[in-house]
């Protein structure tokens, strides 16, 4: 394949699905809304939303420079870590996926829909940040987002499931109508606002986002600006009609966010790693919008709406500008760069736009988002306008220092040239930030319609410059002069934030996660260790809690006529001796002998029983076991051909050998022995009456045309078991292939 | 390596091994048998060649190296016959013609949809049974030449 055509394929899907859901939406929306799994209430129902169409748009329009930039970044990264081109594909394939699956979120309308593409992100964001397999820190990194968002997913689906159990309905829609303000409603609206929490990163599951930084700078890109992260607001904004019934979440929301953005801002401040900076202020930039949903009411949800697509716009545009900046000259640590304003003129003035939106100062569209944040917080009183006061100054003096220490300054480093096509997307999206800073309006509308699905009305978001000295203003004022005195003292500042980020290194999160990872990894290895330190270890494992667990059953249940003893005549006596026989082998087989005598011993108990089935009358049964016993038998004699003759000689003599075994294994055997044969007597005591299955089936047979009830069990009545079964006889071959072959079916 | 009566007599039992195998699956549902009985006798058929005539001979003499690759045909064909009914708006693994219905039989094998899961499951069986002999067969080689 041409190294061209999976990113040109994905750049078409990304500009042309842009494209249709502008359209659609400009067109007033629309909407499907089928039956999926109706016995379960399942409905595939997609609606392209005001809230959906914002989110959908950023995803596919994100991705166009995302791939853009990528198109001319992997190559060139792949190369500098060995590996071959062709890995390329699996890239673009998961990029794929990852859009698809956020627009999917975005447009879902069903809670369990919602689910199964929210799970669907984290699978393939989880692939995405491991994309460098060799790397430990990334797969360790991958396999932290995955847990953090994956298993509070799960608060998610209980929230969901609670919804259900007391509505009936997993429809959002049907939800809001029908919910009223109830402790149900609270728990499972507090439980599914964790997930979006964690999914966006928030204080205390921040520790993921700047570990995902060890991905790809285009994943890392699209992850933090359109993706994984916005996700997690998006199902606020999305469920907001539910939270919005207890005003307990929504002051909790408030807490997070600001707390998210307080260590979100100090953290940036204090990193040095270029991609960490971006990552901390991510995590503060969302903190912000948590907190707008949190203040709530009309200017907060309009707000928090306008803040996620200025965000996206200009974060995307930030690490691009990273990403581009580390390919010219290498480095990726703010301390070795400097002075690329005039080597690299179009990505300083793109990032400069950008940077400058992030940190709301006027003329860029980010001005709006700081003028409706602190409108929202005013509204709420005095204290609300100090904490955004607060957070405002920490972002302009980081974004600053970010900006600052890259492009201007002595050049510290040598810079080679740098594709157009990775310098191209963050000039582009710069000028987005310029343009929508002088007619905001575009950014408005869309924000504006993104709010009413969260509010269930039509929100007016107004973006305009007041020249006058009304209290938003007055905050701006006051933020660009105190970010300008922090960022004076950017020396100082840096120092103290790092001894803070040391601190919640030692205290934080990430230290509980770590703890419970190993002690989870420390039982589960315990418990291997005691399962499969041999084969007989294995059995017993499973032999030994069934036959108790069955056991207790019985003790539990109810006797009394459960157990029929029948009638005996003298023409069951060939019966009753191949049973014996059978029973005698099957004893003898717990000696421990030679691997090959052990074979033979259990297919002559096989052997035994197919003469038990044929006796019975079964005659298909007993064909198939005898067939079974024999290819079994075969197959085992041909592996243990594979097998030198001293390893089987001492893995006997030490099982002969060890203390206990002698015992051990009768016992064990004997235990679920004795087990199963109660289970079967008193299955077999209650043949007839409702409970006979099987007399059902055989009833059945005739409308399946057959005259051989077990062919007509196998391949139709219970043909779904036998997919699964011959499924597994499928995976066996190739189990023994890749185990003897290396893979190769010949 | 076996004596020349063995060798003959187990190439002379291929055919009726596999008739018998064929017959178990045509009849399966009117008679004793079904797909997967009749692949495990097909299998031990092959199986029988590989133990007599070694498995260079037999590799030589018949088409089996198909037989794991028809395996997963066979399954993505049981897969189909799982899914068509899907189609027609009926649920998985409806089997056609439905009851009630007349069945064309040819001698006693009937037409019917089940059949041919069955006769998935038998060539399934088959391959899966002879690459696993081929693959221990191959992995005890290399173990003697090294």
């Amino acid at each position: 394949m041409r190294t061209w055509a999976p990113p040109a394929a994905l750049l078409a899907t990304a500009g042309a699905g842009f494209v249709a859901l502008l359209w659609l939406w400009l067109a007033g929306g629309g909407e499907i809304n089928v039956p999926w799994a109706p016995t379960l209430d399942l409905r595939l129902h997609l609606r392209l939303d005001g809230l959906a169409a914002m989110y959908a748009l950023m995803a596919t329009g994100v991705a166009v420079p995302v791939f853009l930039f990528a198109w001319r970044y992997l190559p060139h990264h792949l190369a500098e870590q060995g590996r071959s081109v062709r890995e390329q594909p699996r890239f673009y394939a998961l990029l794929g996926l990852f859009m698809v699956s956020m627009v999917g979120l975005a447009l879902a309308q069903d809670l369990i829909l919602l689910f199964l593409f929210w799970d669907l992100t984290a699978v393939a964001s989880y692939l995405l940040i491991a994309y460098d397999r060799d790397d430990p820190e990334a797969r360790r990194a991958a396999l932290m987002a995955l847990l953090v968002t994956a298993i509070t997913a799960v608060a998610l689906l209980i929230g969901t499931l609670l919804l259900y159990d007391r509505y009936g309905t997993f429809s959002l829609p049907e939800l809001f109508r029908v919910a009223e303000s109830s402790t149900t409603v609270t728990v499972a609206a507090a439980l599914i606002a964790l997930a979006a929490l964690a999914k966006s990163a928030q204080v205390p599951f921040h520790f993921w986002l700047g570990r995902a930084m060890a991905a790809p700078t285009p994943v890392s890109a699209y992850l933090h600006s359109a993706a994984m992260v916005a996700a997690g607001v998006l199902l606020i904004g999305r469920v907001y009609p539910l939270l919005e019934r207890s005003p307990v979440l929504l002051d909790a929301l408030v807490v997070a966010g600001f707390a998210s953005m307080l260590v979100g801002g100090v953290l940036a401040l204090s990193r040095d790693d270029l991609k960490q900076v971006l990552a901390y202020s991510t995590f503060s930039q969302y903190g912000y919008v948590v907190f707008l949903y949190g203040l709530g009411g009309e200017s907060g949800v309009g707000a928090a709406a306008f803040y996620v697509v200025t965000h996206a716009v200009a974060k995307c545009a930030l690490f691009l500008t990273a990403g581009a900046v580390t390919r010219a000259t290498g480095a990726q640590r703010l301390s070795e760069l400097g002075g690329l304003g005039r080597r690299m003129p179009v990505v300083a003035a793109g990032s400069l736009a950008c940077a400058a939106t992030v940190a709301s100062l006027p003329l860029t569209v980010g001005f709006f988002a700081d003028e409706l944040l602190f409108k929202a917080a005013l509204e709420r009183g005095w204290v609300f306008a100090a904490m955004a006061l607060l957070i405002a100054v920490l972002t302009l003096a980081y974004m600053a220092r970010f900006w600052t220490g890259l492009f201007l300054g002595a050049p510290r480093t040598e810079a080679g040239p740098v594709p157009a096509a990775m310098v191209a997307p963050v000039g582009a999206l710069g000028a987005i930030c310029l343009i929508a800073g002088l007619v905001p309006a575009p950014f408005a509308a869309i924000a504006q319609d993104a709010a009413t699905p969260s509010l269930l009305a039509a929100v007016p978001v107004e973006a305009r410059y007041y020249l006058d000295l009304r209290a938003e203003n007055l905050l701006a004022l006051a933020t660009f002069a105190l970010g300008a005195l922090v960022y004076a003292a950017h020396r100082a500042v840096p120092a103290a934030a790092a001894a803070v980020a040391r601190l919640g290194e030692r205290l934080g999160p990430e230290r509980a996660y770590t703890a419970g990872l190993a002690a989870l990894n420390g039982l589960s290895d315990r418990v291997h260790d005691l399962e499969v330190r041999d084969f007989r270890g294995r059995v017993t494992a499973i032999f030994l809690p069934s036959g108790v667990l069955f056991a207790l059953a019985f003790v539990l249940t109810p006797t009394l006529g459960a157990y029929a003893v029948g009638s005996f005549s003298l023409g069951d006596l060939p019966l009753v001796l191949m049973l014996g026989f059978a029973g005698a082998v099957a004893v003898a087989a717990t000696r421990p002998r030679g691997h090959l005598t052990m074979v033979l011993t259990l297919g002559t108990v096989g052997f035994a029983l197919a003469v038990v089935y044929a006796l019975l009358g079964a005659p298909n049964v007993a064909l198939v076991a005898v067939l079974v016993e024999t290819i079994v038998a075969l197959l085992f004699i041909g592996v243990l051909s594979l097998i030198p003759r001293e390893v089987l000689r001492s893995q006997m003599r030490a099982t002969r050998e060890r203390r206990g075994t002698r015992f051990r294994d009768p016992a064990v055997g004997l235990v679920a022995g004795a087990t199963v044969f109660v289970l079967v007597w008193g299955g077999l005591s209650r043949t007839g009456g409702e409970g006979d299955a099987a007399g059902r089936l055989t009833e059945l047979a005739p409308e399946a045309h057959a005259d051989n009830v077990v062919t007509a069990i196998l391949a139709d009545l219970r043909a779904l078991d036998t997919l699964g079964e011959i499924t597994v006889v499928a995976v066996a071959l190739l189990g023994v292939t890749k185990l003897l072959r290396r893979g190769r079916l010949w | 390596m076996s004596s020349v009566v063995t060798r003959v007599v187990a190439r002379m039992l291929l055919a009726p091994i596999l008739v018998v195998a064929i017959a178990i699956l045509v009849k399966g549902f009117t008679d004793v048998g079904d797909g997967f009985s009749a692949g495990v006798v097909a299998a031990l058929g092959i199986l029988l060649q590989y133990v007599t005539l070694g498995r260079e001979e037999v590799e030589r003499t018949l088409p089996v190296r198909l037989l794991p690759h028809a395996a997963f045909v066979a399954l993505l064909g049981a897969l189909a016959v799982a899914l068509v009914p899907l189609l027609r708006g009926d649920p998985i693994l409806t089997h056609y013609p439905p009851a009630g219905a007349e069945v064309t039989t040819v001698g006693k094998l009937e037409l019917m949809t089940a059949v041919a899961f069955d006769a998935a499951v038998f060539v399934l069986v088959l391959g899966a049974v002879v690459g696993i002999v081929h693959a221990v067969a191959r992995a005890y080689e290399e173990m003697e030449t090294t």
